[in-house]
């Protein structure tokens, strides 16, 4: 008879504290234009803003559920709170100004010591707000902007946002597209002038502490011609016994042989509704490179896109997602090739553990005019126990025949054959295990900063934590 | 498709549209000694799902067709293959029943030519239901070669005992629309799907393929390949599923595909999906889209060849890979023969 390991819960005791928000300013429950142009009032908008706004409203009543992924029964947005402010009054740009609670969140979390040893410049929301943001001097003299969206849309870049926000996400792309429009509030803005390396990478973290609300923060970043810039995006949330919700937006123009590797570290409690829209358009010979890390949530639908407009455009993903008890994560990716010599490289890992359910769905459309396009596909997924589920879904449109495209797919679980060959040299069963299953998800470990990838690794390890039986 | 995706793709499903109640169609039927051929009003396996869903087989029930029973009783081997060559005519609808049911370690080919008449138009669709008791093999060869005016339909679905074996070859030779469903549920120990799909779509030609494994039982297996090669504006959809069932301890599945596009005009989709709720399986899939490889052309170039016969040649040889598994010479020469056909056509035209 086969052993196997028995998986213990993750320890979240890290991610999972929480502060009262008795303080904080929340809309009613629900989703009115009432409750849209109450928004518009708090942050300011234009009136440009609040028409979009409420055309998103219109939009998102007219829209279907989606009907083909994992069950968001449980998500009732007559019962979500789509707007909390945190007591902090604004922005700070002095970490020590920032309120003691939510200074102390990020504190735990460790967002103010990678600040001072690994990046150019972070911002950090709480709820419903940003409530610190802060890029180095020496960052800011090249010309590089790192800053709220909201500011942004007020100053001197209110034309680039205005022509930019909600472009390449359009509200009628999806339900949650036209919810986030609607009630978009925080998030960050960076522009990258033409030429201009950004040496160390620049980092948001969201945080959502208020029980039953939903975040939307909405991120948008250009990197200029020939511009190169690493960014990184973290987020978690305690755990309540309310449904959460995320419906955050990404937009990421990559300019004319410019780079922008964009990776994200998703570990949201396990009573998130993750319903994320990701999207990057990349002009001549530009570079993006995904780097996606899914842990957390009870539901996610996550699947960054990259458009790949210009002649020679390029894009790399590489995924990986960890599904555990009461969590059904669908992940994956969408590449358009709609340029002549455009490449695409996806390589995902999944792993599915203690009756978690994760699905890996691709699409690569490669466009009559995407002459001499590439593409590989790999995607991989590991079984741990008999109580889970793995599924994977590419798809593939292919409109040429001057394109080569690849794409392969496996499903299995750990050998015991690799087991047995590292437990002769010492190891225990269990640690074997966590060993196979971090060097499993290494194709995003190695992609990271140091040390994001031993937080990741950290948290298979917890993951895999257990006794064996 | 068992697991949708997203709907912008529009490859969850097809919709036939005012598809009439259809009529039968006569078919001429050459039988096997061995094998017992009876024509009945009782549909015998109906409860077996299908590839093509429910739909179709409502339509088919609401035909008021008989069905094309085909028997082997345990132990039996039939000595020759059970032959059935479906003409369709100019008619909206036309359809044709078949059952195959097979007794313990017997064995049976069975042969379906399904064509039309020249430059008929209409629909003709084709639903066949197999059981194979334990140790049972079964091979149905199907070729579609209609009329570039027809719709062809073919419907397959059944279950498989303990170590028994089913293999499908189909080929798709031109025609307008054509619809592949396959759906075998592989119940009994140790037993195996092998599918081997070969097409060839020219002028504004359509294939519409749907095949799903159900890997039930423990230590079951899959083997679905298909090579196909595109031309003109023709369009291809393929989707495979591989679904490994909870207690399918120890199966394996794998999917391959080779598409060979040969004209800017062509659409090729393909998704290839793998469902798992069991641990201990191995699934894998495989495609390769597009042109051919670079070593492969400049090999063949630096031959003597010209780029326009190697990709002539490598044509031909995706079919020919298929007809391989065919050990019939009547149905060989039958393919071989329409693949002349076409490439004269071809060449009639450039002229």
């Amino acid at each position: 008879m086969k052993e196997k390991a028995v998986v213990a819960d993750i320890d979240r005791s890290m991610y999972d504290f929480r502060y009262s928000d008795e303080d904080s300013l929340k809309v009613d429950e629900g989703l009115t234009p009432d409750i849209v142009r109450q928004i518009a009032v708090e942050k300011g908008d234009p009136q440009w803003m609040l028409d979009f706004r409420l055309h998103c409203l219109d939009v998102y009543n007219k829209s279907e559920m989606p009907d083909w992924g994992p069950s968001i029964e449980g998500l009732d947005m007559d019962h979500i709170v789509t707007y909390v402010r945190p007591k902090a009054d604004r922005m700070q740009t002095d970490w020590q100004d920032v309120p003691d609670d939510i200074k102390n969140t990020f504190e735990r979390l460790g967002i103010p010591q990678a600040e001072r040893e690994s990046l150019a410049g972070v911002g950090a929301q709480y709820d419903s707000e940003l409530v610190y943001h802060n890029v180095k001097d020496e960052v800011a003299a090249l010309g590089v902007v790192y800053t709220d969206l909201e500011s942004a849309m007020r100053g001197e870049y209110a034309d680039m946002i205005q022509q930019h926000f909600m472009k390449l996400v359009p509200p009628t792309d999806h339900k949650f597209a036209a919810l986030h429009g609607a009630v978009w509030s925080g998030g960050s803005f960076v522009y990258v002038p033409p030429g201009v390396t950004v040496e160390i990478p620049l980092q948001s973290y969201f945080r959502l502490n208020a029980a039953g609300a939903g975040q939307f923060e909405h991120t948008l970043i250009i990197v200029d011609d020939e511009a190169d810039l690493h960014f990184i995006e973290g987020c978690s949330a305690p755990k309540y016994n309310v449904a959460n919700l995320h419906a955050g937006c990404v937009e990421l123009f990559v300019g004319k042989h410019a780079r922008l590797r964009y990776s994200t570290i998703e570990n949201w409690s396990k009573n998130m509704f993750n319903l994320n829209t990701k999207r990057a358009r990349v002009d001549e010979g530009g570079r993006i490179e995904w780097v996606s890390g899914s842990f957390g949530s009870h539901t996610s639908y996550l699947y960054p896109m990259s458009i790949l407009a210009g002649k020679g455009a390029r894009c790399e993903f590489s995924g990986v997602t960890f599904a555990g008890a009461g969590q059904d994560l669908d992940t994956g990716t969408k590449v358009v090739h709609a340029a002549e010599d455009t490449y695409s490289y996806v390589n995902t890992r999944s792993i599915s553990k203690g009756g978690g359910v994760s699905t890996f769905r691709s699409a690569v459309v490669v466009n009559p005019k995407a002459r001499g396009s590439k593409s590989s596909v790999s995607c991989e997924s590991l079984m741990l126990d008999d109580i889970s589920r793995s599924d994977t879904i590419p798809a593939m449109d292919i409109r040429t025949s001057d394109a080569d495209i690849g794409h392969e797919a496996r499903i299995g679980r750990i050998s015991d054959d690799v087991v047995f060959y590292l437990m002769t040299r010492g190891m225990s069963e269990e640690d074997a295990r966590a060993l196979i299953v971090s060097g499993f998800a290494d194709n995003v470990g190695k992609e990271l900063p140091l040390e994001y990838a031993v937080e990741m690794n950290n948290l298979i390890r917890l993951e895999m934590k257990g006794s064996i039986g | 498709m068992p697991a949708p995706t997203w709907r912008w793709l529009k490859l969850n499903y097809y919709d036939l549209y005012d598809v009439e109640q259809p009529e039968a169609v006569s078919v001429e039927i050459d039988p096997a000694a061995e094998v017992e051929a009876v024509e009945s009003r009782d549909f015998l396996l109906k409860d077996i799902s299908t590839g093509m869903g429910e739909d179709m087989s409502r339509i088919a029930a609401s035909s008021g067709a008989t069905v094309h029973r085909f028997t082997i009783g345990e132990q039996h081997r039939a000595s020759s293959p059970v032959r059935m060559q479906v003409s369709y005519w100019d008619s909206s609808c036309q359809m044709v029943n078949t059952e195959l049911v097979l007794g313990k370690k017997s064995r049976m080919t069975f042969i379906m030519d399904l064509t039309s008449r020249e430059e008929a138009s209409g629909l003709g669709a084709s639903q066949i239901r197999y059981r194979l008791d334990d140790g049972a093999h079964l091979t149905i060869i199907q070729v579609l070669h209609a009329s570039s005016e027809y719709c062809v339909l073919s419907d397959i679905g059944g279950e498989c005992g303990e170590n028994s074996t089913f293999e499908l070859v189909q080929i798709v030779l031109g025609g307008k629309l054509n619809f592949l469903g396959m759906n075998s549920r592989l119940l009994g120990k140790r037993s195996s799907l092998i599918t081997r799909l070969g097409y060839m779509l020219d002028g504004a030609g359509y294939l519409d393929v749907n095949y799903v494994a159900d890997h039930v039982g423990r230590h079951t297996t899959c083997d679905i390949t298909a090579n196909g090669v595109l031309r003109d504006q023709s369009k291809k959809v393929f989707r495979g599923t591989i679904d490994f069932k909870k207690g399918c301890s120890g199966a394996v599945g794998s999917e391959t595909e080779d598409v060979l596009i040969m004209d800017d005009e062509c659409i090729n989709q393909t998704i290839p999906v793998i469902l798992c709720s069991e641990e201990d399986v191995e699934g894998t899939h495989g495609a390769t889209i597009g042109k051919l490889s670079e070593d492969l052309l400049f090999y063949l170039t630096s031959r003597g060849m010209d780029e326009d016969s190697v990709y002539e040649m490598m044509a031909r040889a995706r079919i020919d890979s298929v007809a391989d598994h065919i050990h019939d010479d009547m149905i060989r020469e039958l393919i071989s023969d329409e693949l002349d056909d076409m490439a004269d056509r071809r060449k009639e035209m450039q002229v």
